[in-house]
């Protein structure tokens, strides 16, 4: 079970996601254990976030809930706090994978063979090693995501800025395909504890924010063929 | 220089081409028709984009078409693009986004190629070139809405810093002169994408819908902002490749993309002409003045050309005059070469005077015009407004010098800084006050100007206003610190490309983007590269005129110390030699040349079957004729003006068209000068030091009003320095001055009585100006606050709280210290208390 805090404002940066620090802190029991509230009643200024943890806290299998918005969503803000959430949970297959995908076995961003992706973290795209990559991108993603200039306000947000969202989903996804493709067993773990990968898959989908053809974990083909389709 | 001199072979047969035309060209306008032209912000969006593309880079429509069916084949999709849904359209721009993210630089070159292909409208599927334009504005939206943009202005990066692919294995860095359009493919590619992309979103659409039009706006705006990882400005970017390219480091830069990219980027986060006017006022307001009615462009547009007043006699009656002038040169030239880089452009602009000072005078065409070919002067009887065009307008400086005169003369003393009280002048002046008065105009420079004053005098009760982030302040603050660079990198461009100019300069060779890898070998190659070097030079010189234009205007209207800082490394730089020298060829041939071939002009040459290049077909060309449904060229159709259908060259009633882009290139250069030079003593100087009026003169040839009117505003005020005989013999042009300048009461500008007029000073006077510069850009962008000016502290227990280290030594040896310094010392405390010490 993942952890993470509440406010938004803490960076989504590794830090938090060492549990230990925080298990043997004596508030931990009550950290991130708010009772369950309706999304109409919830008052904070940060809802939409504290709504999608509920209920991914509730049941992270239950994907189609999870992703399906509250009638009187903003469309964007959705999508964007969605993202935000799936790029803190990823900081967990991050933590993972640093213990086995070092700079000289993995020295490129692949997934199958056939391509190698530039990381596009700097100003001029560079070749790093997968695992330079993920916390580049992972970081890249934070830092848009705070970005006071493209996402000033929680409430609504811009439509060419939701249009960045697009290209952060395509570079982050690359990290569940190399986890899948090179890291297998920790890609399995991860998979079964928050089910995150299939849930992107169906988010990204759904949303129209990746195309189909590149989303090559072969995740939703295996038990429910036709759960994006429709969607998509 | 082997390229070079190849092409140069071929010239011989081309230049008699030109030659031709040229004469024939001027054979018909002894009657001197006006020119049909309508000065903008830019061309047609269909012209401006039309002149991205070379005709050397014809063969790699192709190659798009190409690669865009391979990546489709590859992906298993159907390379139709008019037949797929909208959803599809998207998936697919998400896919190729992603292959350009690729590390293998084929692939990745291969997606960005398959999109340029998108962005231009996959014309392998349309019929006719309106069908493209509709389609690739279609899918500029879809590409930016799906983050392609940020993409590539990654991918620009990344081949700005990748050493250029081509003969990298073979010798250190390619020579200027070797680089050729093979070495730039990539870059090309990359360039016209974003090119295609801004130019489409620059210029609303009344189909767009709602959506599209935020996209657009939004655009814009994000253009004028950081953008990118590291928060560089893309106009930044773009000049730090000129200047890259200028200093040869980078010599297979595709200079003219990145020059337009350049220019159309700086247009759409800046605002062109529209915006201006309506900042100005919005400006003025906010510093406590009226709002300014009068539109420069609209009142010129109004008025009539006159007729040149060009005659033989006029002439030869100036040449005697600059022989009789040699004038304090010497000391000037010095003056004016500050700048090393640049610095042999006055030599040769000098030396060109002395030797063959108006070369193009003894042309034919022009002697046997009769003095005065046509009875009085024309314009004066057809004026359809009563009255001058202009209001006039007085400085308050000026009405200060009067009332200092009239007092001087009347009363006997001068009333320092009292500008009202009229006591014991007689009533004529009263009256003269009065009108005076009426016609103040402050401008925002002037404004500006006392505020500086107030915060460099008073620096702690006038601290530092916040100072909004405007763009074009966003982007000075970023252009300042390689400013002088950018000037010098765009001013050596423009030096290259001008049509006067010797190819000597193969420090940069501009044509690299232009000339194939393999010499033409039949007249027909050649001639279509003859044509296609001299397109590529008008464009050049297009863009780097509109490009300095429009940041002195966003510099002037922002702040009038960041439009000085700028001018004045223009005038280091000798721009204005420069542009003088520019104007010295023959300008009618210039603003007439029909340097286009309809038949290769994007899109008509991949629309339809391919154009059989024939001599015929390039004759068709040159005489302007479009074929089809190929519209005539960049030139012909002005924008906002008539775009003709028949595409035919149009000679109606007595005007004839012209080359829409030079003829901006021509009135942008004037401009610029103009504003170089306005209230300049030193830099009107050198407009006579370099003999500009007899070449300023024959620029009056071209019968438009506008080109006219800032040509007279340049010899307006100099007039005063030319001497009498030269007013005399001008009288023609003198009272074209009269009638369509704007008038200064007051302002003596033909006879010289003026007492400002102090050409002797005017090294002094750049350097209090300089100093003025320096001290704002010191000031509010070095922000280190002068330490005299820090609140001092002097609260007894915090003066006396803080610690102090004692050395060793002293420790050591306190006790003789205190002995000698302190109890030896006699102190006679009792004279604290003496008054008056």
């Amino acid at each position: 079970m993942p952890y993470w805090p509440l406010s938004g404002q803490v960076t989504l940066g590794l830090r938090w996601q060492q549990h230990g620090e925080y298990s043997q802190h004596p508030e931990y029991q009550n950290f991130y254990r708010w009772c369950d509230e309706a999304y109409e009643e919830m008052d904070s200024t940060l809802v939409v976030q504290q709504y999608i943890q509920q209920t991914i806290r509730l049941d992270h299998n239950n994907i189609d809930t999870i992703l399906n918005a509250p009638e009187t969503q903003d469309e964007g803000v959705w999508k964007y706090e969605h993202l935000r959430q799936f790029c803190m949970e990823l900081n967990g297959l991050a933590v993972r994978l640093q213990g086995e995908c070092q700079p000289s076995t993995c020295t490129q961003m692949t997934a199958t063979e056939q391509w190698i992706f530039l990381c596009a973290a700097h100003k001029t795209p560079k070749e790093c090693p997968a695992i330079d990559y993920t916390r580049h991108t992972l970081d890249g993603a934070a830092c848009l995501l705070n970005s006071n200039k493209y996402f000033p306000s929680r409430v609504s947000i811009k439509e060419s800025s939701v249009a960045k969202l697009g290209s952060v989903c395509r570079r982050v996804y690359r990290i569940f395909s190399h986890a899948y493709f090179h890291h297998r067993q920790i890609f399995d773990e991860f998979e079964t504890e928050t089910t995150l990968c299939r849930r992107f898959t169906v988010f990204v989908t759904k949303y129209n924010l990746m195309s189909r053809d590149n989303l090559i974990v072969p995740i939703l083909e295996d038990e429910s063929a036709g759960h994006g389709e429709s969607e998509a | 220089m082997e390229t070079n001199g190849e092409g140069r072979r071929s010239a011989p047969k081309l230049r008699e081409i030109f030659t031709r035309q040229r004469q024939d060209s001027d054979a018909s306008m002894t009657d001197c028709p006006d020119i049909e032209f309508n000065y903008d912000d830019a061309d047609l969006p269909e012209n401006e984009v039309t002149e991205l593309y070379s005709y050397t880079e014809g063969p790699e429509y192709q190659l798009n078409l190409k690669a865009w069916e391979e990546v489709c084949g590859e992906l298993g999709v159907v390379p139709l693009w008019q037949s797929a849904s909208d959803v599809s359209h998207r998936a697919l721009i998400i896919r190729l986004a992603d292959h350009l993210e690729l590390s293998s630089r084929t692939h990745r070159m291969r997606a960005a190629r398959a999109i340029l292909y998108i962005v231009q409208g996959c014309w392998g599927e349309v019929q006719s070139d309106r069908e493209q334009g509709m389609w690739a504005r279609r899918n500029v939206f879809l590409l930016v809405q799906c983050g392609v943009w940020a993409s590539f202005l990654q991918l620009l990066h990344l081949e700005i810093d990748s050493p250029s692919n081509v003969g990298n294995s073979e010798g250190q860095r390619k020579l200027a002169v070797s680089a050729s359009l093979a070495d730039s493919a990539d870059l090309r590619v990359i360039l016209s994408v974003m090119y295609t992309i801004v130019e489409t979103l620059r210029v609303p659409c009344d189909e767009d819908n709602e959506a599209q039009t935020q996209t657009r706006l939004c655009f814009c705006e994000e253009l004028g902002q950081p953008q990118g990882e590291d928060g560089e400005l893309v106009a930044m970017t773009l000049l730090g490749m000129v200047t890259k390219f200028c200093n040869s480091s980078a010599p297979h830069f595709p200079i003219r993309k990145v020059l337009l990219l350049l220019w159309k980027v700086l247009l759409s986060s800046l605002g062109g002409t529209q915006q201006l006017a309506i900042m100005k006022n919005e400006y003025r307001q906010k510093h406590g003045l009226q709002p300014c009615e009068e539109d420069t462009l609209a009142v010129a547009r109004t008025m009539r050309a006159s007729s040149p007043p060009a005659s033989a006699a006029d002439l030869i009656e100036q040449q005697n005059n600059q022989k009789r002038r040699p004038f304090r040169r010497q000391g000037l030239m010095k003056q004016s070469s500050l700048d090393d880089s640049v610095g042999e452009l006055d030599l040769t602009a000098a030396a060109d005077d002395d030797d063959q000072p108006t070369n193009d005078i003894d042309e034919p065409p022009d002697l046997p015009q009769p003095p005065s070919p046509r009875p009085g002067t024309p314009v004066a009887n057809h004026t359809t407004n009563k009255g001058l065009p202009w209001t006039p307008k007085v400085r308050q400086k000026d009405i200060d010098s009067f009332l200092d005169n009239t007092r001087i003369k009347f009363v006997g003393f001068q009333l320092q800084g009292d500008r009202t009280s009229l006591a014991g002048l007689p009533q004529p002046i009263h009256e003269g006050v009065k009108v005076l008065s009426k016609h103040v105009y402050v401008s925002l420079s002037e404004k500006q100007i006392r505020q500086e004053e107030e915060m460099t005098k008073n620096p702690l009760s006038h601290p530092e206003i916040e100072v909004p982030q405007t763009p074009a302040e966003i982007l000075y603050q970023a252009m300042l610190p390689t400013l002088p660079q950018c000037m010098i990198a765009l001013l050596k461009i423009l030096l290259a490309a001008a049509p006067t100019s010797k190819a000597k300069t193969d420090s940069i060779n501009i044509m690299a983007d232009v000339l194939p890898e393999e010499m033409p070998m039949t007249v027909v190659q050649s001639m279509k590269l003859g044509v296609d070097v001299n397109r590529h030079k008008e464009v050049l010189v297009k863009a780097v005129s509109a490009t300095l234009l429009l940041l002195l205007k966003h510099f002037r209207l922002n702040h009038v110390y960041q439009f000085e800082f700028m001018s004045q490394h223009l005038v280091f730089a000798n721009c204005i030699p420069l542009i003088l020298k520019f104007f010295n060829q023959n300008i009618m041939a210039y603003v007439q040349a029909k340097n286009w071939i309809p038949l290769l002009d994007f899109p008509a040459c991949v629309i339809g079957d391919p154009p059989e290049m024939t001599a015929e077909a390039l004759e068709a060309g040159t005489a302007g004729l479009g074929s089809g449904n190929t519209s005539p060229g960049g030139s012909t159709c002005s924008p906002g003006g008539g775009i003709t259908g028949d595409g035919g060259g149009i000679i109606n009633q007595g005007t004839v068209t012209c080359c829409w882009r030079n003829m901006f290139s021509c009135t942008n250069l004037l401009r610029i000068l103009n504003k170089l030079c306005k209230w300049k003593h030193s830099r009107i100087m050198m407009l006579v030091v370099f003999k500009s009026a007899p070449i300023l003169k024959r620029t009056l040839k071209v019968k438009h009003a506008m080109m006219q009117l800032y040509v007279l505003k340049l010899l307006k005020m100099q007039t005063k320095y030319l001497g009498r005989q030269w007013r005399k013999t001008n009288m023609k042009t003198m009272s074209a001055i009269y009638q369509k300048v704007r008038h200064r009461l007051n302002d003596d500008w033909a006879y010289g009585n003026d007492p400002d007029a102090r050409p002797w000073d005017f090294q002094a006077e750049e350097c209090a100006l300089r100093a003025c510069v320096d001290r704002f850009n010191s000031r509010r962008y070095n922000s280190s606050i002068d330490p005299e000016f820090e609140p001092l502290d002097n609260c007894v227990t915090s003066v006396l709280g803080r610690p102090v280290e004692l050395t060793e030594e002293f420790k050591k040896h306190y006790e003789v210290w205190l002995q000698q310094e302190v109890f030896s010392a006699s102190i006679d405390w009792d004279q604290l208390l003496v008054p008056n010490i």
